[in-house]
């Protein structure tokens, strides 16, 4: 996995580097590398499928236009794609439940049916395996903290607000999960 | 009260930096958060750790992505400029050679528009329509443009109902792009939808003209007049609707002040649209 894993990445960071160059081919690589990872964040965020191939959209063309600011020696390609990806799906989401004042209930996600099964079973790999396991590995506390903010995209405040905790618990909550998926996950990357 | 507590409702700010990385603060909190991170090295570090944890929440949601995805994105890259492309490298976007330049690393700094936009007045639509591909897109867009005083609002009205069109031509399920550049880096990029006889074409190269000249867009059909399909401003693409399905091709051509009913003039660049899907 470690391989596999580091060979995407290396290759991802080189693809970029030249798409920043105007090299159409290599955007065509690099689409075929990060597509998945990309849609599949954003369709995890925002749900809706149509509107997750907008945003989708919107982020692989951005990553096209804004490539040159991308510096390797800050992290890796696919980090600085998928940050991206998940700041627009955010952003979506946030501006769909502002005009539509949606409240979702904490939890409801677990119970209701998922969007798309099929497809998620199908991609079940051994990197999802891993991050349910890390996830589980947290305390209640944290791991509600920290999917809530990045799958569900709610800010801490909103957060807090769900679990019935003050502002700062949630972001020590957020801080120690995060730390806590690097401890487990560390091995993977 | 102290005066952090007041500036800082929500608390120390490098308690922030976990939120940030979840992106789990609001745009308000995110732009001071963000103001913060310039005078705070370890902040840096610290927000550039949490998010590579972040990221690895991202592993286990990879889906594939609907094939026609592919074909759009890649339709509308051949005609987005790169941010900050300089007219060497808009050479080289089109014959695709190595760089010749590293950029310079402030450039990943560089990222607010206003500080670009003054040097490269010619690429200032590069910001805008083609790659925002939503309204929501547009308003986040039209937020950045806000932020520039001597911006009018009707023109930013006019770009943000510009961005909302081109991005409704890019959802067109037949949508198709296709770009010609002459020696002289004079040409047309397009993406056209037959299905909605519609296409965003944009032009490059082309100069400002002086005495009050335009520059004049037209369809060409077998056998019949050009069609006025608009005037280009300066650098911005021109949405066209109500294309015929024969349409063959498009020209431009220099037109006195306010245009002409016919064009007055030889095409100085002009464009086929069969590979489009028009024409056939």
């Amino acid at each position: 996995m470690r391989t596999a894993g580091e060979g995407r990445r290396v290759e991802a960071d080189e693809l970029l580097v030249l798409v920043a160059t105007g090299d159409q081919k290599a955007f065509e690589d690099l689409y075929g590398m990060v597509s998945g990872a990309v849609f599949g964040l954003v369709r995890r965020v925002v749900r809706d499928v149509a509107q997750s191939e907008e945003v989708s959209q919107e982020v692989l063309i951005e990553v096209w236009r804004t490539a040159g600011r991308f510096d390797p020696s800050r992290g890796s390609a696919l980090s600085w794609i998928l940050t991206l990806a998940h700041r627009r799906a955010v952003d979506r989401v946030r501006s769909a439940r502002a005009a539509t004042e949606r409240d979702l209930r904490v939890g409801q996600r677990e119970h209701s049916p998922a969007f798309d099964h099929v497809v998620e079973e199908v991609e079940a790999g051994l990197e999802r395996q891993w991050v349910r396991r890390c996830l589980d590995r947290l305390t209640d506390l944290q791991r509600q903290s920290v999917t809530l903010a990045y799958y569900d995209g709610y800010t801490y405040r909103e957060v807090a607000e769900r679990l019935s905790l003050p502002l700062g618990t949630v972001k020590t909550r957020m801080r120690d999960g995060l730390t806590r998926l690097r401890e487990c996950l560390g091995g993977a990357a | 009260m102290t005066i952090r507590d007041h500036l800082w409702p929500g608390g120390d700010p490098h308690s922030l930096a976990a939120p940030y990385a979840l992106d789990a603060l609001d745009a308000q909190e995110r732009a001071r958060f963000e103001r913060h991170l310039e005078r705070c090295a370890d902040c840096v570090a610290e927000v550039r750790a949490l998010s590579e944890d972040a990221v690895r929440l991202a592993w286990s949601t990879a889906a594939p992505p609907p094939p026609m995805l592919r074909d759009r994105v890649m339709a509308a890259v051949r005609v987005t400029p790169q941010e900050g492309s300089l007219p060497a490298q808009e050479a080289r976007w089109e014959y695709g050679g190595a760089p010749e330049h590293a950029r310079a690393p402030e450039r990943a700094r560089a990222e607010r528009p206003q500080q670009r936009r003054p040097r490269e007045p010619r690429f200032r639509w590069l910001l805008m329509p083609l790659a925002t591909t939503t309204a929501a897109a547009a308003l986040v867009v039209a937020s950045l443009f806000a932020v520039q005083a001597n911006q009018a609002r009707e023109d930013l009205r006019a770009e943000r109902a510009q961005a909302a069109q081109i991005a409704q031509v890019l959802a067109a399920p037949d949508a198709r792009a296709t770009g010609n550049r002459d020696a002289q880096g004079r040409g047309l990029g397009v993406v056209a939808s037959k299905s909605e006889g519609r296409a965003v074409v944009t032009p490059s190269g082309l100069g400002a003209l002086s005495g009050g000249r335009v520059h004049q867009l037209w369809l060409m059909r077998p056998h019949m007049q050009p069609r006025s399909l608009g005037l280009f401003r300066t650098g911005t693409p021109l949405l066209a609707s109500g294309l015929d399905a024969d349409a063959t091709s498009l020209a431009v051509t220099v037109e006195p002040n306010g245009g002409s009913p016919q064009p007055t003039s030889a095409p100085v660049v002009q464009l086929a649209l069969v590979s489009v899907g028009f024409g056939a």
